[in-house]
């Protein structure tokens, strides 16, 4: 397992409280989990991922992510609507340990309300709460 | 919380650590679990299980204790072997599932769970009324590692002394020499080195290996050298993520998961009780037997695989529903058994010969439910955990093919 300080926690994204990173690229959000979250949980071999379309609204359960020896769902940093999925997770999974924030995205969404990432921990305030 | 000698080694070895009984242990290490569980299947795999406790008898009436106590009729078991049961108080409720060694006729040994020395010494003690005999809690005293996987006897080889004589006639579920130098069977076995072992032909894993009792000062030593002496065979340290899934592929329960506090029948261990050869009755009169008689309200458990590699948390919150869409129970143990996968309707392992070329071995999610009725093998389930819900099949066996009961000649 990693040491807080071995983390890969870019500075370019913004993270929860239940471990996912959100980033912002024009008018769609990238979501997925995060580097400590990843190495929690070891091996992920299936990430349940929701449908295009669907809407979810700010920390709604949204799938989960099952690993050799876990699973655990992933809730929404912000509200909005699905407009991608990483189709690619369904024949590689391992796409989330290997690179989280680049192959191993997870979601794509437009939000409804972009301001809702302002309420995001940024890289500092997420080191302060895993540190407690 | 406790460690082991190992603990520093799995610090240093970036393994990824948890409570486990008490103890600081690895789950698993830089390799992953995936990797852990398949070198046990394809190679060989060393863990580290010196947080079990063992806890020796002795005296004249220590036979008639234990077979008192122990859910195993040890009547005829012969020196050198030891046999696989478990401890019930009079509820017929498992206190602890365990392995007896009988060194003589007036001299046993007892391998517990992680934290359950003490346990077990009290229990036995209780019960020992005016029996002559001494028992030992040994918790501290012992260190121990099993080396599980078709390529362990050759890994062993390298380091024993008189390999030809040691390992020549082994039965499963038999074992040779001491951990203590002091012993008279210490001797039996030994390191090159002149450590004297216990070494047993049994493990957790359902594959063919060796579990070995040594002085924990002598452990981590032993450890580099049989990780060095299995290079070449690609030996890989495994933690506790790939015991409990390959235990589980076995068909093993986990103490306190999948028995504990209900009655210790109605379950796929019949192995671990005394029963006659009609199953009309039992050979033997032992402590919580008169509880294990069927009445109404039973409960049943029954190993179960997926249809993938999808899985469910276990506990008393994944609850198990049958056609009807009723519940029935709730899940003990779901893992995922990575050597695994079904094909034309048939679950088939790794080891099982005559794979086609093409099959891919993904893994298959498998454990144990908790029912409140008879099930019969091929009767089809959901297990659901919230929103989750994945549809399983019970089963008689779980991962096919394993290795843990062939010969010996057939790996030297």
């Amino acid at each position: 397992m990693k040491d807080i300080n071995e983390l890969n926690l870019p500075e370019d994204v913004k993270y929860t409280k239940d471990h996912e990173w959100a980033k912002a690229d024009g008018d769609t959000v990238t979501i997925g989990i995060n580097d400590y979250a990843q190495d929690q949980l070891g091996e992920i071999v299936f990430v349940e991922m929701p449908a295009v379309g669907d809407s979810f609204s700010a920390e709604d359960e949204f799938g989960s992510v099952e690993s050799v020896k876990a699973v655990s769902e992933m809730y929404m940093p912000i509200s909005g609507e699905i407009v991608a999925i990483n189709e690619d997770l369904e024949d590689a999974p391992e796409n989330v340990n290997e690179d989280c924030y680049q192959s191993g995205w997870i979601i794509k969404v437009k939000p409804s309300d972009l301001s809702e990432m302002d309420a995001l921990m940024d890289k500092a305030a997420y080191l302060e709460m895993l540190k407690g | 919380m406790k460690t082991t000698p190992l603990h520093q080694w799995h610090l240093d070895a970036g393994a990824n650590m948890a409570d486990f009984g008490g103890y600081d242990m690895p789950l698993w290490y830089d390799t992953g679990v995936k990797n852990e569980h398949l070198a046990v299947l394809t190679s060989a795999g060393i863990f580290d299980t010196s947080h079990m406790a063992c806890v020796t008898v002795e005296g004249p009436d220590a036979f008639s204790l234990l077979n008192f106590c122990f859910t195993r009729d040890l009547t005829p078991l012969a020196v050198g072997r030891c046999v696989y049961g478990a401890f019930l108080n009079e509820k017929g409720h498992c206190l602890d599932d365990a392995i007896v060694y009988k060194f003589s006729g007036t001299s046993f040994m007892v391998c517990v769970n992680a934290g359950m020395g003490g346990a077990i010494s009290d229990h036995l003690n209780k019960h020992k009324k005016d029996r002559d005999v001494t028992i030992t809690d040994l918790t501290d005293r012992i260190a121990k590692m099993d080396i599980q996987g078709i390529d362990s006897v050759r890994i062993l080889s390298k380091l024993i002394q008189s390999p030809d004589t040691v390992f020549g006639k082994m039965p499963y579920f038999s074992f040779k020499g001491h951990f203590d130098p002091n012993h008279p069977e210490a001797g039996a076995s030994k390191l090159k080195n002149g450590t004297p072992v216990l070494l047993s032909r049994s493990g957790y894993t359902g594959e063919f290996g060796f579990e070995i009792f040594i002085a924990p000062n002598a452990i981590v030593d032993l450890w580099k050298q049989v990780l060095a002496a299995g290079e070449s065979f690609g030996i890989t340290a495994c933690g506790l993520g790939a015991r409990d899934s390959l235990r589980a592929g076995a068909g093993l329960p986990l103490s306190h998961q999948d028995i504990g506090h209900f009655k210790f029948m109605n379950h796929p261990w019949d192995f671990a009780l005394p029963y006659n050869s009609d199953k009309s009755g039992f050979t033997k009169d032992f402590l919580g037997a008169a509880a294990l008689v069927p009445e109404k309200n039973d409960v049943y458990v029954f190993p179960f695989v997926g249809d993938s590699l999808r899985k469910v948390a276990a506990g008393e919150n994944t609850g198990v529903f049958d056609e009807n869409e009723q519940q029935i129970g709730h899940v003990l143990t779901c893992a995922t058994d990575m050597g695994i996968t079904w094909h034309e309707g048939k679950i088939v392992s790794i080891n099982t010969s005559d794979l086609p070329d093409n099959i891919k071995i993904k893994g298959i999610a498998c454990g144990f439910v908790m029912v409140s009725k008879h099930l019969e093998p091929g009767t089809k389930l959901m297990l659901k955990e919230g929103k989750r819900a994945i549809s399983v099949t019970i089963v008689t066996d779980i991962r096919p093919d394993r290795t843990a009961r062939k010969k010996i000649t057939h790996f030297i």
